[in-house]
């Protein structure tokens, strides 16, 4: 059943809520207004908390806890709004700024007066040209009627936010390397600890946070954990905008309770609508290139953080790739690994080569369709170098499609020794 | 000179960051949409504005793909060639550009007008096939719209000149009050497209 009220995807109930007057007419900013005036900062954390709200970005950790990590006292913070969005399968952070812009402004604005910040970033993919415009005009609007800038309302709170654009490298979305990125360096990846919370943007403590993530502050807020807290699981509460792609009828993004099985999101005419000309599901990529595969046997997985890794894979940031059997495993993993060797920022070894590597092997196999007679034991050599050796999670997630494809379809490789 | 003719908007940018270093993106992005390209004179503009030794600017320019460090044509297509637009007919439409344009990847077309690349997820998979051109999206081109993404890209193309405006960004572009105004050309998102009820 879709949902009777969205919590993110509101332009379906309110078509027009792009626009800055309509926004205010469904009530948007009020939520923001009246925290200002009437609730502490540690107030609003702790209803986050409560809520049970997790991060979008892909890793599910719960978004107040994280803000709970800033140290007492020091001062000045930062918030940084994460819309790199560049995993492959993963789209939806742009579609929510194109037709629902103010909400994700006002989220980040709430969200920086409950961490107690003055200065917000949005760091966004190069490529967004025209997203970052939207948000653009949404913070001139939001500046205009006084709900940023100095002595917001008359309370004293001061905040600015701020448009950044990156200039095409997925790494950047990484949380350390979006920060190199930033201040103005190579986009490559930090050693951590320290947690940005702790110490991150400049050295100083630092929240950074998916967009679909903060956009959902403000109706959490205004409606009350109880609320958020009714759709969903006890363990992944509230909605998330899944994003299908592949060979279904009606790709796009849908916004439904965590929890669903993964069957009614592909297959309800409501929602992807089916395989396109009936084929058969051969692989499902459930949460961005970076998780395992799963098989048409996992149709019946719920869509909870929880559900999809007891199926052996992860959620990550929602976005299901769904492929039918006319693709060959082996040529899926070499097209998945190629973005990983492509998008390795090359500061560690295991990554660097082993990308390389492993994009040589499967290219010939999958492109030429030539086999040598160590191909598939060379392919497992090398990906188990790479596992738990890399400097940041682009390189662990990069065995990922190599390592389901030979456990799920090693007799597709078999074939291509074979010739 | 940048500093010359883009004074303001440059002191802006800069006001934005506690550390100067942090506008080397956005400056980046004013020279080449000014100069077109990033030639070794404008980065060093950029890092003398910056005050940055200029190899820490030249290194950031070779990290990142939306930096040309040499002429491209006045169109750069990009097109998607990752799962799953590389299922759904992005490999037909990179088959058709190149034959229509007689050009491989990577390189441009004689008249200086296209230059092809392949680039990896574009973020709008649901929309495969999927081209940047510059910096606008085209959305749902399969091989048969080849034709017409380029006809409709020429006459863009000329239609900037008309106006007297260059720079490999500038069509796309105008200056108004807030800075630069994008002119959106293929609409972001096509609502009819959400058959979502
Ligand atoms: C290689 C890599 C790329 C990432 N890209 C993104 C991204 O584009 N957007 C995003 O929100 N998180 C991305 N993340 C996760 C971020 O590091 C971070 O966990 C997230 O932004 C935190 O926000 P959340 O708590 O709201 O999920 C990426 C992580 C890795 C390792
Ligand atoms: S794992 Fe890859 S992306 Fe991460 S630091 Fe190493 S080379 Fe860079
Ligand atoms: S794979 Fe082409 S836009 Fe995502």
């Amino acid at each position: 059943m879709p949902l009777s009220e969205y919590i993110i995807m509101r332009e379906l109930n309110h078509p027009d809520i792009n626009q800055f007057a309509v926004y205010r007419r469904v009530g948007g900013w009020e939520t923001y207004a009246a925290a200002l005036r009437e609730q502490t900062p540690a107030a609003l954390v702790q209803q986050v908390k409560d809520s049970g709200l997790r991060g979008r970005g892909g890793a599910g950790f719960p978004t107040g806890v994280k803000w709970g990590f800033l140290p007492k006292g020091v001062y000045p913070r930062y918030l940084l709004c994460n819309c790199d969005e560049s995993e492959p399968g993963t789209f939806n952070n742009h579609q929510i700024i194109d037709r629902n812009p103010h909400q994700v402004i006002e989220g980040v604005a709430l969200s920086a007066y409950a961490i107690e910040c003055h200065t917000a970033y949005i760091y966004m993919r190069g490529e967004f040209a025209s997203a970052a415009l939207l948000l653009e005009q949404a913070i001139a609007e939001a500046y205009a009627a006084g709900f940023l800038g100095k002595n917001i309302l008359g309370t004293g709170y001061d905040l600015d936010i701020y448009i950044h654009r990156g200039a095409g490298a997925y790494i950047c979305g990484e949380e350390t390397a979006l920060m190199e990125s930033l201040e103005g360096k190579l986009g490559q990846p930090r050693l951590k600890p320290p947690f940005p919370a702790v110490e991150g943007l400049y050295g100083k403590p630092t929240i950074i946070n998916n967009v679909e993530t903060l956009a959902n502050v403000p109706r959490i807020i205004e409606k009350g954990v109880a609320w958020y807290r009714s759709h969903g699981t006890e363990k992944s509460p509230g909605t998330k905008c899944f994003s299908i792609s592949g060979h279904v009828n009606r790709p796009g993004n849908y916004e439904l309770p965590f929890g669903v099985p993964l069957r009614e999101l592909i297959e309800s005419p409501e929602y992807a609508g089916g395989m396109r000309g009936g084929r058969p599901v051969k692989i499902i990529i459930p949460g961005g290139a970076s998780a395992p595969w799963l098989t048409a046997k996992h149709l019946d997985t719920p869509l909870d953080y929880e559900g999809v890794a007891a199926a052996g894979s992860m959620l990550g940031s929602g976005a299901v790739i769904v492929l039918d059997d006319s693709v060959k495993a082996p040529h899926v993993a070499y097209k998945m690994d190629e973005f990983f060797k492509h998008e390795s920022c090359g500061k560690c070894t295991p990554c660097r080569e082993g990308t390389h590597w492993l994009v040589k092997v499967l290219h010939r196999m999958a492109e030429e369709g030539h086999g040598e007679a160590n191909d598939i034991p060379t392919l497992h050599s090398i990906y188990r170098q790479m596992e738990g050796n890399c400097f940041c999670l682009l390189g662990e997630s990069a065995v990922m499609p190599i390592k389901s494809a030979l456990e799920l379809f090693p007799e597709e490789f078999e074939a291509i020794v074979k010739g | 000179m940048l500093l010359q003719t883009h004074q303001a908007e440059i002191e802006t940018i800069i006001g934005r960051y506690p550390s100067k270093r942090s506008a080397v993106l956005p400056l980046l992005y004013l020279a080449q949409d000014t100069y077109g390209y990033l030639s070794p004179e404008a980065i060093r503009e950029v890092a003398e504005i910056l005050e940055l030794p200029p190899t820490q600017v030249f290194e950031v320019v070779g990290f990142y793909t939306l930096f040309y460090d040499r002429p491209v044509g006045t169109w750069v297509i990009q097109v998607c060639d990752d799962v799953p637009c590389c299922y759904v007919g992005a490999e037909e439409l990179i088959a058709a550009l190149k034959a229509t344009l007689g050009i491989s990847e990577e390189q441009t077309t004689a008249d200086g007008m296209f230059t092809l690349q392949r680039v990896k997820c574009l973020a709008s998979c649901d929309r495969a096939p999927v081209v940047q051109a510059n910096l606008d999206y085209i959305y749902d081109v399969h091989a048969e719209r080849a034709e017409e993404l380029l006809n409709n890209l020429r006459a863009r193309a000329a239609e900037a000149k008309q106006r007297g405006v260059s720079g490999r960004f500038a069509e796309d572009y105008l200056l108004g009050p807030q800075g630069i105004v994008h002119i959106p050309r293929d609409a972001p998102y096509q609502q009819e497209r959400g058959e979502r009820k």
